[in-house]
């Protein structure tokens, strides 16, 4: 049992780190990003290809995936999503333009992954289980712990820290608060938003190799790893709003947990066959979040206490305050 | 007098008849009714379960052969199947009217998915509403990849070949194609009159600005549903030919990348909201994936890479560069002119006289 929740924090964690990185790109950009599918993938491909090149843990290479897919978005910022944010796209043009990326990067992860099996001679490259290299840190109740639970949690942590001081205590998190809420008005005050949207897609896609390769250690890999779960990153995010980084990262870990231990309670109850459809809890949270409470976990206010950053109102709360 | 039309060509013919089925539909709610469509998969795939589910277990029905749960059990189904062509191939009333029946039911259903998509339409807009139908689309698609009993989940189940009355070898696939191709063409002239009708013209108009077409009286929750049946219906009928062509069905080959992100590349192409763009576009996509997945050995030995690769990264550069150099396609919507005056004057005498 204990073994059981620990993995499913572990998972959570992932999935919460990877959703806030939709979230910081759809706030910056309005861009629905499904290039992450593969941003995620290629974090579980650089860890895995530096740890059997390399050895070592498999966590050294987890910073080098982070930063790898951080750089597949500014890649992609520039090559595509510039131009059409100054020609002012529609989302669903945005969106579009973000699948196109992701059919050529999942493209380029199936020829590396060829490319580690016939050069480098890695037999699993197309299909690997890193969580074996893991290290065990002691036993509780005869369960071993391993050092993904502990790392992944204190990796969100650190992230929920480091982003707040930098949204409220420096210049440029200010900066990029104000271009969020008014991109018209932040400009005028002499902030560039360029320099906004390319810090969002470097940080949005340093987080999807940050999940993707902490998530190595707890699913197995494959090409298409990230096709796979991009349905409940998704459901993180607009679980938690879309309008809120933190919203994001509870909606994620939410999504996640239920996921991992409501099909594993599930299959307890109906039998091993339920496990196929675990798909299905995320994409009924995602899509019951979207007719029901369209503002998410970041539209709800607890008392004198938001997920929303400060400063921020929702439309309903600016019209209510007219 | 058979004559033989290379497999290339045949294979082209039959990719673009399936194809321009399931990409009018697309571009009938996305280009004309303005609904981010990014579920297509899912009347798709419906449209194929009940051609791989439905005639078989009728026709085992009245045949005395088991049709329940055992009818999808991949040891028993090829047999039972097996049994229901050879009845199928020497009577071609019963198998006419058995695809026409499976297409009707599929549209049918198509249509009822169509309406169930009207929901989350009317509450959701731009990129929510496509992110919600693309969810529609994979739960179904987890359930009919697991769920064995329906249609054999992963083993697949044989779908009762209809077409056998026209006969073997080369003159079967002739006949395929035109009647394949018969139907494509159908469903683009369907779809281009229904454009034209007053229905089309008031989509358009709630594409452009719903608050106009409210304002001229028209209803716009009606409008929605009726684009989106209309649109789940055909798709529906292209799965279920694709099922009947293919003679197999197996759940995992229909995936949201074949069935719901192609045919949009296809529309981005011809130009989304212009019909005979479909054509241009779908003919175009269907010859460079088949020649790929034709000359794969060949294009082995120029390019160290996998052709399958290949073909991801050219569908992905082809949507990326028409997405920023040409967002109107090849052929974009030209604006539907109205009569000149002269002639509606003339029009208006003529009610009068009458």
């Amino acid at each position: 049992m204990i073994d059981l929740i620990l993995k499913a924090v572990a998972y959570s964690s992932g999935i919460a780190l990877t959703s806030a990185g939709i979230t910081i790109i759809y706030m910056a950009t309005r861009t629905f990003n499904f290039a992450h599918a593969s941003m995620v993938a290629w974090g579980f491909y650089v860890v895995f290809a530096l740890y059997s090149l390399l050895g070592g843990i498999p966590y050294y290479y987890v910073v080098f995936a982070a930063l790898f897919s951080g750089l597949l978005g500014v890649i992609l910022y520039y090559t595509v999503n510039r131009r059409l944010l100054r020609a002012g796209a529609s989302t669903v043009t945005l969106m579009m333009s973000t699948l196109g990326v992701d059919l050529i990067f999942f493209a380029v992860i199936n020829i590396f992954a060829d490319y580690l099996t016939e050069v480098h001679k890695i037999p699993n490259a197309r299909y690997f289980v890193l969580e074996l290299k893991d290290v065990s840190l002691g036993t509780i109740d005869g369960a071993s712990v391993r050092a993904i639970t502990l790392i992944s949690t204190l990796v969100v942590i650190a992230l929920i820290v480091s982003l707040h001081l930098f949204l409220t205590k420096t210049k440029f998190g200010i900066a990029v608060r104000a271009t969020i809420e008014n991109t018209a008005l932040a400009t005028v005050l002499g902030i560039n938003p360029e320099r906004v949207y390319v810090l969002s897609w470097f940080l949005g896609g340093a987080l999807a190799g940050l999940g993707g390769g902490l998530l190595s250690m707890t699913i197995s890999g494959y090409p298409a790893v990230g096709m796979t779960i991009i349905v409940t990153m998704f459901a993180g995010s607009i679980v938690g709003g879309l309008y809120s980084i933190f919203g994001s990262l509870v909606g994620g870990f939410l999504v996640g947990l239920s996921e991992y231990l409501g099909i594993t309670g599930l299959s307890l109850a109906f039998g091993g066959w339920i496990l196929a459809y675990r798909l299905i809890i995320p994409l009924i949270a995602m899509v019951s979040a979207l007719l029901l409470f369209p503002e998410g976990l970041g539209g709800i206010k607890f008392k004198g206490f938001s997920l929303r950053l400060p400063g921020r109102t929702s439309s309903k709360e600016l019209k209510s305050e007219v | 007098m058979v004559f033989e039309i290379p497999p290339l060509i045949l294979n082209i013919l039959i990719n673009f008849a399936i194809g321009l089925i399931i990409t009018v539909s697309l571009n009938l709610e996305v280009g004309i009714a303005g609904i981010p469509q990014f579920g297509r998969v899912l009347a798709v795939i419906i449209g194929a379960i009940v051609a791989a589910a439905i005639p078989g277990r009728l026709l085992a029905l009245s045949m005395g052969l088991p049709y329940g749960a055992d009818y999808a059990f991949h040891l028993y189904n090829f047999k039972i199947v097996y049994e229901i062509n050879s009845v199928l191939q020497s009577n071609v009333i019963l198998s006419i009217g058995v695809l026409l029946f499976t297409l009707a039911i599929a549209a049918i259903i198509g249509g009822l998915i169509g309406y169930a998509c009207s929901y989350p339409a009317l509450r959701l807009k731009e990129a929510y509403l496509g992110i919600t139908l693309l969810a529609f689309g994979d739960v179904v698609q987890t359930i009919a990849w697991n769920y064995d009993p329906l249609a054999g989940a992963t083993q697949g189940v044989m779908v009762p070949d209809v077409f056998g009355w026209i006969g073997i070898g080369p003159g079967r696939y002739l006949g395929l194609i035109l009647i394949l191709l018969g139907l494509g063409l159908l469903s683009f002239i369907f779809v281009e009159f229904l454009i034209r009708s007053p229905f089309g013209r008031a989509l358009k108009a709630m594409r452009d600005s719903e608050v106009a077409a409210k304002v001229y009286g028209k209803d716009i929750v009606k409008l929605r549903a009726e684009a989106l049946i209309v649109g789940g219906a055909l798709a529906a009928i292209g799965g279920a030919l694709w099922a009947f062509y293919a003679g197999h069905f197996k759940a995992v080959t229909y995936t949201r990348l074949t069935w719901t992100f192609w045919p949009w590349a296809y529309m981005m192409l011809g130009g989304i909201g212009n019909n005979l763009g479909m054509l241009v576009g779908v003919f175009a996509f269907s010859v460079i994936r088949t020649l790929i997945y034709a000359y794969k050995t060949e294009l082995t030995a120029f390019i160290p890479i996998s052709p399958q690769w290949f073909e991801y990264i050219l569908v992905g550069l082809a949507i990326i560069i028409l997405v920023l150099f040409r967002p109107q396609g090849l052929f974009p919507e030209k604006p539907a002119l109205t009569l000149p005056k002269k002639e509606i004057e003339k029009i208006r005498q003529r009610i009068k006289k009458e």
